[in-house]
């Protein structure tokens, strides 16, 4: 229990001597906001898609879905949360990204580019790679959607039948039901799946690394290669092992990043905690 | 269902009945709409699992042998060989990593669980459910900072193990908890109106009945922990030998594939090997995944006779 705070401790010892250049983009003098601009480019749309699909599955598990049906899909969907990262990485790294750089992104730099960041940039063409932040996002999404779907599955199976049925006896469609009486029910559930699923994004790590081809600047265009702050530990941490005074001060950067990172995923996991907590009691409650 | 409200309307309705009729129909689609449209996107989630297994197993069975299995990584990049040092060494960190968690996170559930008053086991359950969501990156950068440089132990089987222990904790924790707070109260009462002791109680009453689902928390840890990537690259360091000791560096199966990636898995043998990696582990997690639900739906069964 105490380890989370051995680790600030660990860390603080460290803080020194960043200043607010720490809190800026310049990666040269010690700026973290490159990378937690990154870390929120991806998270976000992924938690995004992640959140809707994640809503269809459900809703299909618990109200349209024949009972024998569900019972056997849903396992296949929470396998997909046993998948490991390194692996999804591997597959994204050579299956999915020769196929995007190949196949998806020329035809979205022709199709979408009216869409913000889909356009192709001047200075730095489509990738014929395919790793990318696109490719990172869609990656990222699949590693999340087990635990938005997993989540919000059961804030719906806690939806009292009663409720359920004296919708129905009203004369509502089943879409109506659950539009108007079960989701704002499991309102709580909801979000604190989507807070939960924002809090692994952002953590992840290898998979990401893998696939979004890691510069240390901001993305110009959804085909162009940034970084996370995981993936920056993860990606940069041999410049950690040196033994001269700049590998020293690197360990500390890092350190002090991992502290933002677990602050951000501290925050995020405490919310929905409490979020998913509150809709047990109120089941109880009932 | 409602499906009845769209019959062909009767002719001569007046203009208020025919709207609320149309309503009708129009919800009643929308209504159907949905009932096929959200099904589909069950592909959204499940045909990416079977492209990535289906290529992972394309990739991986044709080179793989027995001989994988039993053979070291040759020395020097993406030159083939086997995956030996990889396995023993995912097996030996496992299992200390295991260990550690077991004694943290088996003790911890149990104290929470039985000797801890409501409140401060609330505090701590919350406390465990926050830790399960550290990035294990995170961890992996502390585990680098207090064992390997700050207790000195170097890259090895001793850093990666008890890091990825502690990553494992909150998971073994939590199933211990909910495993010794879930036999039934009357059980209890029974035995210690027996006169059971409580620690006979603890050890042939409660533990009897608990243990299977912890043990299935203990299988679920493992398949989680043995996919870390994260916090093993940052504890220890891949070498082609089977780790020599508690404190010499271990080598591990994602930490194969990842120094394949390292190195730009361009050579046909490093990609196959990869995959091969990635089989393994797809195979262990898999295998551990069917296990955990084995036990856990066995344990449910028992646990449910003791209330009748």
């Amino acid at each position: 229990m105490t380890v989370a705070i051995v680790l600030t401790l660990l860390g603080a010892s460290h803080f020194q001597n960043f200043g607010s250049a720490f809190f800026g983009f310049s990666y040269g003098s010690w700026g973290i906001m490159t990378f937690v601009v990154g870390s929120f480019l991806t998270s976000i749309p992924a938690l995004a898609i992640a959140m809707l699909v994640g809503l269809g599955v459900a809703i299909a598990s618990t109200t349209y879905l024949p009972k024998v049906l569900a019972a056997w899909l849903d396992p296949f969907v929470d396998l997909l949360a046993g998948i490991p990262s390194i692996v999804y990485g591997l597959w994204g790294l050579l299956v999915i990204a020769p196929y995007f750089g190949t196949t998806v992104f020329p035809w979205s730099t022709g199709h979408l580019s009216w869409i913000p960041g889909f356009a192709p940039a001047k200075f730095a063409p489509t990738p014929g790679i395919g790793t990318s932040l696109a490719l990172a996002i869609v990656i990222l999404t699949l590693m999340i959607l087990p635990i938005t779907t997993v989540l919000m599955r059961d804030a719906l199976k806690s939806v009292p039948r009663d409720l359920w049925e004296s919708g129905l006896a009203l004369g509502a469609t089943p879409w109506e039901v659950t539009r108007r009486v079960a989701l704002p029910y499991a309102k709580r559930g909801v979000w604190g799946a989507a807070f939960l699923g924002f809090g692994r994004a952002i953590g992840e790590t290898v998979a990401v690394f893998m696939v979004i081809d890691q510069i240390e600047r901001l993305p110009v265009n959804i085909y162009s290669g940034t970084s996370t702050m995981a993936s920056l530990i993860i990606g940069t941490f041999d410049n950690a092992l040196l033994t001269n005074s700049y590998g020293h001060e690197y360990l500390h950067y890092l350190a002090e990043l991992a502290i933002v990172l677990l602050a951000i995923t501290l925050a995020v996991n405490v919310a929905g905690r409490w979020l998913i907590r509150r809709t047990y009691t109120e089941v109880a409650g009932l | 269902m409602s499906g009845a409200l769209a019959v062909p309307r009767p002719v001569g309705l007046d203009d208020l009945t025919r709207d609320r009729t149309g309503h009708v129909v129009r919800r009643t689609w929308f209504d159907r709409a949905m009932r096929w449209l959200l099904p589909l996107l069950y592909l959204v989630a499940i045909l990416p699992i079977l492209d990535l297994v289906y290529w992972v197993a394309r990739g991986a069975l044709p080179s793989l042998s027995l001989a994988t299995l039993t053979t070291n990584p040759s020395p020097g990049v993406g030159s083939g060989g086997g995956l030996y040092a990889p396995l023993v060494g995912s097996v030996a960190i496992l299992a200390v990593a295991t260990g550690v968690a077991l004694a943290l996170g088996f003790l911890g559930g149990l104290a929470t669980a039985e000797y801890l008053d409501e409140r401060s086991a609330g505090i701590v359950r919350v406390t465990a459910n926050i830790m399960a969501g550290t990035p294990s990156i995170v961890l992996g950068l502390f585990g680098y900072i207090a064992f390997v440089t700050f207790f000195g132990w170097g890259p090895s089987l001793a850093a990666a193990g008890v890091t990825l222990g502690i990553f494992m904790t909150p998971y073994i924790f939590r199933a211990a908890d909910l495993a010794y707070s879930s036999v039934p109260s009357h059980i209890r009462e029974a035995a210690v109106g027996a006169g059971a002791r409580p620690i006979q109680y603890l050890l042939r009453v409660a533990s009897p009945i608990a243990l299977p689902q912890v043990l299935s928390g203990v299988f679920l840890a493992m398949a989680i922990g043995v996919g870390e990537t994260a916090p093993i690259y940052l504890t220890t360091t891949a070498v082609e030998l089977p780790p020599l000791g508690l404190f010499a560096p271990a080598s591990a199966l994602p930490l194969y594939i990842w120094s394949g990636f390292e190195t730009g898995l361009v050579l046909p043998s490093a990609i196959a090997l990869a995959y091969e990696a990635a089989f393994l582990l797809l195979v262990i997690v898999v295998g551990l995944n069917i296990l955990v639900r084995l036990i856990a739906a066995r344990a449910r069964r028992r646990l449910e006779g003791l209330f009748q």
